[in-house]
């Protein structure tokens, strides 16, 4: 320890913070604004819930990227004899990314945090300690991961929606189907959440459970979410019921008669001579009935049904809306905590401390920053975004939030730090071809390549360039 | 954030329906325009015939504009071809009144006894499968809505019925009209008749574009 290390120690804490309350401040946008834009959620409990989330995201689940950030891209081992090289450039690595982000978003150019943070530290290895200091291998995997992402969101976000528009919009009766399945849907997305995210994070609480309790927890949780959605939702009655007095009249009569008139059609073919008369007889009785039924039909009902399915879709906005903000706090932490405990452990414990779990500490102080950051700035972000996005309908939002969200959620398991808004914007384009939206810019995507393209070999050459003068005023 | 607002185009939905509100202007003059015939109106004429053409460029103008904001970057929901045949039809519609409102205008016409009743009917059934066709570009939002599937599909099939049925019916009380024009041989020149010639088949050409059009949306549809 020298005089200058405490000062050395808060300028870490310092820019981990401020990148922690810059993804706060800029990007929690992304997992709230859609649900804002929707109506599903007014801005106060929009941010209150981020605010909730997010920490919990990142306390609980955000140590498999950020030991990823911390030791898994350059190889402490390397720097075995100037130890304090490597505190330099992961302070260096923060300080670029902040630095580039700031100017990135002075401009309006789309970045992804993540994309410079990794470039920036890879940058500060390949260069400072030679191209035998970065596991290539695990950049492999990062970069591969980046692809990846927007795809499997898009894939995502394409089935999910083709899905409930076969199940939900074509059916006869949207609202009792919505009704129908909505149970299965928040089954489906509790038991994710709860296999993959939450007694993975019960760790951090040294609370261990076996696969078999996991699984059984899961399964339970999500049944008992089913069955209170269930309850929830069965008070929410079909439009049909309420503005059509005629009590012959339900779907379920067309649907039968509409197969009534196909078994009446095969007999027709089938058969010859009088038999044929007396059912060509019975069709044209069927057919009349089935006009009559249509013309009651097709009264302005159908649009309040569809009014009806979108607000019990805002009820399954807010679940998916909550589960992207977990997983984006569960990634993008890492960008801020990654490199700082890596930096704050070589300096208070030495070297071999680097391979060590991310401290449960260092996980509070970056959800507490993002928190901050949403507080001070981002709401202001997502009631821009939210002013502006009134396309994405709360059916649309769910189906890309959820596509997005399992994405990101199996990335932060696998340790992969991705951009989170590159998954977003994967699976609102996948919703999009999925004949959900009225209009998408497929330009976005050139936006995507230009943050890969530019934003990596940038933030490493900021890293090299800010490396320099810190390792001259603090010595090495 | 940006990237999040940049995903979303402008969609071309809402101009379009706009553009049709403005072809209903146009086409709706036209009852007030043939009445002002019926009367020997020709101030009158001149003034809706002006009303028409200000209108059509109107028209013109959104039609540019949707033209103008398709970029092959824009992802739409249904074929770009089909939109643009959409409004290429609707386009054509307007360009048929304007047409009208010209001839009419040309030189002072008399609406003759003979198919005073006729043509009357057959003005109004033409409208008629013209208004049909625009309750269902009204429709177009809610098809969006619902992704052109289920219930609103199938209420859009049967409105695009009804268009077929009443340009059909247009078409038959078109041959009671020109039976009726044909027997009143001597009381026409051969300008005059002409000029009712070219009239009816810009109105025809009314009803038979409203009913492609509705077969163009038709065609995004959904259904088996």
């Amino acid at each position: 320890m020298t005089m200058m290390d405490p000062a050395l120690l808060i300028l870490i804490l310092v820019t981990g913070f401020y990148m922690a309350w810059n993804i706060g401040a800029n990007d929690v946008a992304n997992a709230m604004g859609t649900s804002v834009g929707s109506g599903a959620l007014t801005l106060k409990r929009a941010v209150i819930l981020a605010a909730v989330l997010e920490f919990s995201g990142a306390f609980f689940f955000g140590s498999h990227v950020s030991k990823t950030m911390q030791s898994g891209i350059i190889n402490a081992d390397i720097f075995s004899d100037h130890p304090r090289i490597l505190v330099y450039g992961m302070l260096a690595s923060l300080a670029s990314a902040g630095i580039w982000l700031q100017i990135a978003s002075y401009f309006g150019w789309p970045v992804s945090t993540t994309h410079s943070i990794v470039g920036a530290i890879v940058g500060f290895g390949a260069v400072v300690g030679g191209m035998e200091a970065i596991y290539w291998e695990q950049v492999g995997f990062i970069i591969s991961s980046w692809i990846l992402s927007p795809l499997l969101g898009g894939i995502l976000g394409y089935y999910i929606f083709n899905i409930i528009r076969k199940k939900i919009f074509y059916a006869l009766n949207p609202v009792e189907a919505a009704v129908k399945f909505t149970p299965y849907l928040v089954f489906f997305v509790v038991t994710v959440l709860g296999l993959v995210l939450v007694f993975e994070g019960f760790r951090n609480l040294h609370l261990e459970y076996n696969i078999f309790e996991k699984g059984l927890l899961s399964v339970t949780l999500g049944l008992i979410g089913a069955i209170i959605s269930f309850f929830l939702v069965k008070r929410i009655t079909p439009a049909s019921k309420e503005c059509i007095p005629i009590p012959a009249f339900s779907p379920d009569i067309a649907h039968s008669l509409e197969k009534a008139r196909k078994h009446l059609q095969k007999v027709n073919a089938a058969t010859k001579g009088e038999m044929q008369y007396h059912v060509g007889l019975l069709i044209d009785e069927v057919e009349s009935i089935e006009g009559s039924i249509q013309q009651k039909h097709d009264s302005s009902f159908i649009h309040l049904e569809y009014q009806k399915v979108e607000r019990i879709f805002g009820y399954l906005q807010i679940m998916s809306a909550c589960m992207m903000a977990f997983a984006h706090g569960a990634n993008d932490v890492a960008n801020a905590i990654g490199p700082l405990s890596a930096a704050v452990a070589i300096l208070t414990t030495g070297l071999y401390a680097v391979d060590a779990p991310v401290p449960t500490w260092a996980l509070a102080l970056g959800g507490a920053g993002i928190v901050i950051g949403l507080a001070t700035w981002g709401w202001r972000v997502i009631e821009t975004i939210g002013k502006k996005i009134t396309e994405l309908t709360p059916s649309r939002g769910f189906a890309a939030e959820f596509g997005a969200a399992t994405t990101i959620v199996l990335a932060s398991r696998l340790g992969m730090p991705i951009s989170t808004t590159h998954t977003l914007v994967g699976a609102v384009l996948g919703v999009g071809f999925a004949r959900g939206l009225e209009a998408v810019n497929l330009t976005t995507t050139r936006d995507i390549l230009i943050s890969w393209v530019v934003t990596v070999p940038l933030g490493a050459v900021l890293a090299i360039i800010i490396f320099y003068p810190i390792r001259a005023i603090f010595g090495s | 954030m940006r990237t999040i607002l940049n995903l979303f185009g402008r969609s071309p939905f809402a101009p379009l329906l706009s553009h049709m509100e403005c072809v209903a202007k146009c086409v709706h003059y036209l009852f007030e325009l043939f009445d002002a015939l019926e009367h020997k109106n020709d101030e009158l004429i001149e003034k809706i015939c002006e009303k028409i053409s200000s209108t059509e460029h109107e028209a013109d103008l959104i039609k540019n504009d949707i033209r103008g904001h398709l970029p092959k970057s824009l992802f739409l929901p249904i074929d770009r071809s089909n939109l643009l045949e959409i409004l290429s039809l609707q386009d054509s519609i307007a360009d048929n009144v304007e047409d009208i409102a010209v001839i009419v205008s040309l030189k002072p016409l008399e609406l003759l006894p003979a198919f005073k009743n006729e043509f009357k009917m057959f003005l109004q059934k033409n409208i008629d499968t013209f208004d049909e066709a625009l309750l269902i570009v009204k429709e177009l939002h809610d098809l969006v809505e619902s992704s052109f599937g289920g219930m609103e599909a199938a209420k859009v099939r049967g409105m695009v019925d009804e268009v077929a049925f009443r340009e059909h019916e247009a078409d038959i009380i078109q041959r009671q009209l020109l039976k009726c024009v044909f027997k009143a041989e001597d009381q026409l020149n051969y300008i005059t008749f002409h000029q009712w010639q070219k009239v009816f088949e810009s109105l025809s050409a009314i009803s038979n574009l409203s009913e492609n059009l509705a077969y163009r949306i038709r065609r995004t549809l959904e259904i088996k």
